[in-house]
């Protein structure tokens, strides 16, 4: 944690990914009780509204609705997603990866193959059909979609860690103590192994928002009036030339989010693994 | 030898097996949909009889297992079936068209993005630290960072609404074909480069970096053999090996990228008609695409295994996984 | 190396059947119109959906059709009709007509057609409808007499509705409907590529010779409403016949464009009478005054309440004579809040709207609704799904629904269909007798000025107690200024044949 602080210090440009992070993450959580309006607020009067007329900040959509209240409020769906879907497969992957690592040479390559079977579907694809063919997408089938569809990449990483500390001499000894198995697997290899799985849950994280963008863009996401950002992006496309803040605004907010976590998923990864 | 045939062999074996189960799950995942297909094709105005006629006709009365294999045999025969939405209409004439243009557009963005990303790898690995890292370091994260429609609205702002160089839809006009009309790849080609460009670029200089401060190469210039002479010929070579699995490895976002970059851009592709079949729940169609998706993405990341297995004999001795 | 020369090994062979596709150099010095046009489901006619009408309307053809102007009948492939009272109908038909395939028209096709909308198998559309004929006697070849069982002095619009196009008794529809669809009309299908474009060729043979004006409709199939605004604006299409009015505006300003507004449709908001909370006509009611027309002809059209826009509480059209204006209810938050606590629901009620998004003015007709109903107590849950899910799944089964209704020249046909106890898209469940009568004493009376008593009467009834909103929204269609004489009327059927291009 000291080396993670001291290499914080040194480097503008993960303070910078970290402050926007922090920033996203308050907009999330207090930002809809900030911002003026609710976003589903339509002001007829302003419709089309260029940037800071009327109250509005970052200007209006076609239905006079406020942006920066619908990006704010869409921060909300996306990070829920976002961070459960990372979550919920880095657990469910470290469970499978270390399993399948673990036990038998059997169990491992059943394991191998399923996963091989999962991953052979690109996750746009896989998430697009299944979200298209149920319809009326929520936060929850989306997140448990691109859970699932993530699960297999975070198991192979955590199984690859696994084989590496498996034949440590603590774990032998762990053995001819007579600790269970579940114990050697989570309390002894586990706390050994957590950078490389936190960097990859990071990474995944960010691939997650721009799989939650993309699905909104395909129309398969959030359903309106949900302020999603990729569906915003899409929806405001038609009025690019008149009000191109309705588009660039919900761009800007996907980028800026997912370059802050790519930037702090490769600072964390330099610092934890390569410089260890 | 014999090692790498028993190596290539299982590879090919897991890619049949992946085949079958995939085609199953598929079936599978198809059939949870919910409602009635014949009720969709009909409209809610149809009567009983004309459903259930319809039913009939087009063997949906018949229980799934059934239904699974007789879809699985007309596959092996090439037959794909019909689409729902056009009766009449077969699988075969809607799909490799579209497979085509797809593959067009796929390769016209592999050979944008391979070359710039390697070439611009290679550079910022050469000037490690330097400003020139920093940029090219920086750009790779941000076009990265960037979706493909996120990027793809930005080029038509740019090169279609502003310039007016390049069409804003990709459509081939009526009786023409995609060669007489190469400039609608160049939009869509470019929106997939901005991903890819970041994913392989960053890999290259990584490996690229690794390979640099490596015992050989500094013995190499320890020789006093030039700079450019070791880098060409003994450190990229070495080097190229990781960023040929990243590119096979991405090919799932390639795929990904094609079903957004096509619909942005209206690009007659295979993308496109998948998710016109979903929207539509045209389910053959969505059968069919979804699993020549997963075949060609397997087959490519089969491939790279194998190439990469071919290429370093290490991989081969212990399974295929690092 | 390896990699891309096997990539590029695969290409060619893949690529093959693109070279060897019909590839045809545009044909030079003939006119042709481009057309941007949805992405069509069906389109076999009598379960065509209505999507993609250039295509249907030119290769098709009716007993008659509509004048664009006045709404007017005209003779088609009817050259007269004439009735005793509403019962007997007799159609004399056009001679020396022939279809696509070459064979010649006559009063069997008609009799076939008439009788198809009958065969269960086809799972007709309009089979409710028709289903008021008797029997269908061809006299001679050209002449053919149909007997309803009951009174229907308008029955001659019926033959006007876009699913009743003329077909040949010797042709395949089942089968060869959606790929090659072939009938008696000004074009001929000459290639099709699925979901992605058709080529119509002029009718050589067709019999007025004066027509059509131009050589070819090249029809492409866009789903994205917006791309195809681009296609105009680049110059890759010539018209776009569905356009949002946000992209109206737009391109008011491009002097090259111009946008008309061909005819009106409707948006019908819908509250089942036999669920709750709508059960209550206090309910209703209090919806209703929650409702701001300037507010709604503003967000959704982005104009004023009147040009081309209107709100109101009858399914009549207000451009048709059958309208009787009974004014503006006006909004008053007031009321509906009292009328909501008098019928039980003091903190408000929420109930879920279905609708479909992909319509046009779907999304935004939903969420302002949504919104102006919120002060009242209102929480309205929008349950958007596609249009082809909204319609098989949940519309008639809900109870508060929006749907998109296209226009018909003749009220009654609307009336019988969507309001009538026994119609079969009676959305809001109504079973009031009051309006059964008068949707039947409408469709039997002879004399018009009867009719429009029976009509005002229906209309305070809907606006007292009825289950509907009516939202009218114009069906705008851009064209290049090349384009002259194009002629849509609110059948939808469009007539192309018409249209001339410089």
């Amino acid at each position: 944690m000291n080396t993670l602080i001291h290499h914080l210090k040194a480097n503008r440009l993960v303070q910078f990914a970290v402050a926007i992070l922090l920033f996203w993450l308050l907009a999330a959580l207090i930002g809809p009780a900030l911002v003026p309006f609710t976003y589903t607020a339509i002001d007829s009067e302003h419709s089309l509204s260029p940037p800071r007329t009327a109250g509005h900040l970052l200007g209006t959509d076609a239905l006079g609705r406020d942006i920066l209240s619908r990006i704010i409020h869409g921060s909300r769906s996306i990070f829920a997603v976002a961070l459960f879907s990372s979550l919920l497969s880095t657990v469910v992957g470290v469970l499978l990866g270390f399993c399948a690592g673990y036990f038998s040479k059997a169990v491992d390559t059943l394991f191998l193959a399923a996963m091989d079977i999962i991953m052979a579907i690109p996750t746009l694809v896989l998430a697009m059909v299944v979200l298209g063919v149920l319809g009326g997408s929520t936060i929850l089938s989306l997140t448990l979609i691109v859970s699932v569809a993530y699960v297999p990449a975070t198991a192979r990483v955590a199984r690859s860690v696994l084989l590496g500390e498996k034949e440590k001499e603590y774990v032998k000894a762990a053995r001819i103590r007579g600790e269970s198995h579940l114990y050697i697997m989570f309390v002894e290899i586990l706390p050994n192994t957590t950078a490389p799985i936190i960097v990859e849950a990071t990474a995944r994280f960010a691939y997650s928002i721009m799989t939650v963008a993309s699905l909104g863009f395909l129309g398969v996401g959030l359903q309106p009036p949900n302020p999603d950002w990729g569906m915003m992006v899409i929806e405001n496309k038609e009025i690019i030339a008149q009000a191109p803040w309705a588009v660039l605004y919900p761009a800007l907010a996907i980028a800026s989010l997912v370059i802050a976590i790519s930037i702090i998923s490769d600072f964390a990864s330099k610092v934890l693994i390569h410089e260890r | 030898m014999k090692r790498l045939w028993t190596f290539v062999a299982r590879e090919l074996l897991s890619l049949v097996l992946t085949i079958v189960v995939m085609s199953a799950l598929i079936f599978m995942l198809v059939e949870l949909m919910p409602g009635d297909v014949a009720q969709i094709i009909l409209g809610q105005s149809a009567t009983e009889e004309a459903v259930a006629a319809l039913r009939q006709s087009r063997g949906l009365d018949k229980p799934a297992v059934q239904r699974y294999f007789v879809w699985m045999s007309g596959l092996l025969r090439g037959d794909l079936g019909e689409s729902i939405y056009m009766k009449g209409v077969s699988v075969n004439s809607l799909l490799w068209r579209r497979v085509a243009h797809s593959l067009a557009l796929a390769f016209t963005a592999f050979l944008l993005f391979v070359p710039l990303s390697i070439f611009f790898g290679v550079v910022a690995a050469v000037k490690e630290g330097k400003t020139a890292d920093s940029i090219i370091s920086f750009i790779g994260l941000a076009t990265m960072a960037l979706p493909e429609f996120v990027s793809g609205v930005l080029l038509i702002v740019l090169f279609s609404v502003t310039l007016k160089w390049l069409p804003i839809v990709s459509i081939i006009p009526i009786g023409q074909t995609l060669w007489t009309n190469l400039r609608i790849l160049i939009l869509p080609a470019l929106s997939i480069t901005f991903v890819m460009f970041g994913y392989v670029s960053r890999m290259q200089r990584s490996s690229m970096i690794g390979v640099l401060h490596s015992g050989y190469i500094k013995s190499a210039s320890l020789k006093g053999l030039p700079r450019m002479y070791i880098i060409r010929r003994h450190a990229l070579r070495n080097a190229l090996l990781p960023t040929i699995t990243v590119i096979g490895m991405n090919m799932g976002w390639l795929f990904g990228g094609l079903v957004v970059v096509e619909s942005l851009f209206g690009f007659p592709g295979m993308g496109s008609l998948l998710l016109t079949a979903v929207k539509t729940r045209d389910i053959p169609l969505i059968e069919v695409c979804v699993l020549l998706i997963t075949v060609i993405y397997t087959l490519s990341t089969r491939l790279t295994n194998i190439l990469y297995g071919v290429l370093n004999p290490l991989i081969r001795h212990q399974g295929g996984q690092q | 190396m390896k990699k891309i020369l096997v990539l590029m090994i695969g290409l060619i062979l893949f690529l093959h059947p693109l070279t060897s596709g019909g590839a045809k150099e545009a044909e030079h010095g003939k006119k042709a119109i481009r057309i941007a046009e949805n992405v069509p489901g069906l389109i076999t006619p009598g379960v065509w959906d209505g999507q993609a009408v250039a295509l249907n309307s030119s290769i098709y053809e009716y007993l008659v059709e509509v004048d664009a102007q006045d709404n007017s009948l005209r003779p088609v492939l009817a050259t007269d009709w004439s009735t005793d009272d509403g019962t007997v109908w007799t159609f004399h038909l056009r001679e020396g007509v022939r279809f696509h395939d070459g064979s010649p028209f006559d009063a069997w096709d008609v009799k076939y057609t008439l009788e198809r909308t009958q065969d269960p198998a086809v799972g007709h559309l309009k089979r409710a409808d028709f289903a008021v004929i008797q029997r269908v006697d061809v006299v001679d070849d050209h002449t053919v007499v149909v007997t309803l069982k009951e009174r229907r002095p308008t029955f001659v619009l019926q033959m006007t509705d876009y699913n009743m196009a003329i077909l040949s008794r010797h042709y395949d529809y089942e089968n060869m409907g959606e790929r090659k669809p072939m009938g008696t009309g000004p074009f001929i299908l000459s290639q099709m590529v699925p979901k992605e474009n058709a080529l119509l060729v002029r009718n050589p043979d067709y019999w007025d010779p004066q027509l059509p004006k131009v050589d070819r409709l090249e029809i492409y199939f866009i789903s994205d409403l917006d791309a195809k605004v681009a296609m105009l604006e680049g110059g890759q299409v010539d018209v776009v016949p569905l356009i949002s009015p946000v992209a109206a505006q737009r391109l008011a300003s491009n002097p090259q464009i111009s946008v008309i507004a061909a005819y009106q449709e409707q948006r019908f908001i819908s509250m089942a009478v036999d669920r709750k909370p709508f059960d209550d006509n206090r309910v209703r009611l209090a919806f209703k005054y929650t409702m701001d027309p300037v507010i709604l002809a503003r967000n959704l059209a982005q104009m004023e309440l009147g040009d081309g826009f209107y709100y109101s509480e009858t399914p009549i059209l207000n451009t048709l004579p059958e309208f009787y204006d009974l004014g503006l209810r006006g909004r008053d938050i007031g009321k509906a809040k009292a009328l909501l606590a008098e019928a039980g629901y003091p903190s408000g009620v929420s109930v879920d709207l279905y609708y479909a998004s992909d319509h046009p003015y779907g999304k935004e007709l939903s969420q302002t609704i949504a919104e102006l109903a919120a002060p009242a107590g209102f929480a309205i849950n929008l349950k958007g799904f596609t249009r082809d899910v909204y319609l098989s799944q949940y519309w008639l089964k809900v109870g508060f629904s929006i749907t998109g209704w296209g226009g018909r020249i003749d009220p009654a046909i609307l009336l019988g269909l969507a309001f009538h106890s026994r119609g079969p898209w009676n959305e809001a469940h109504l079973v009031d007798p009051v309006i059964d009568s008068l949707i039947d004493r409408i469709a039997g009376e002879a004399d018009e000025g009867t009719r429009l008593l029976y009509y005002a009467e229906l209309q305070r009834r809907f606006h007292d107690e009825g289950a509907l909103i009516n939202i009218q929204v114009p069906k705008l269609v851009a064209l290049h200024r090349r384009v002259r004489g194009y002629s849509h009327p609110l059948t939808m059927i469009v007539q192309y044949k018409y249209t001339d291009i410089d």
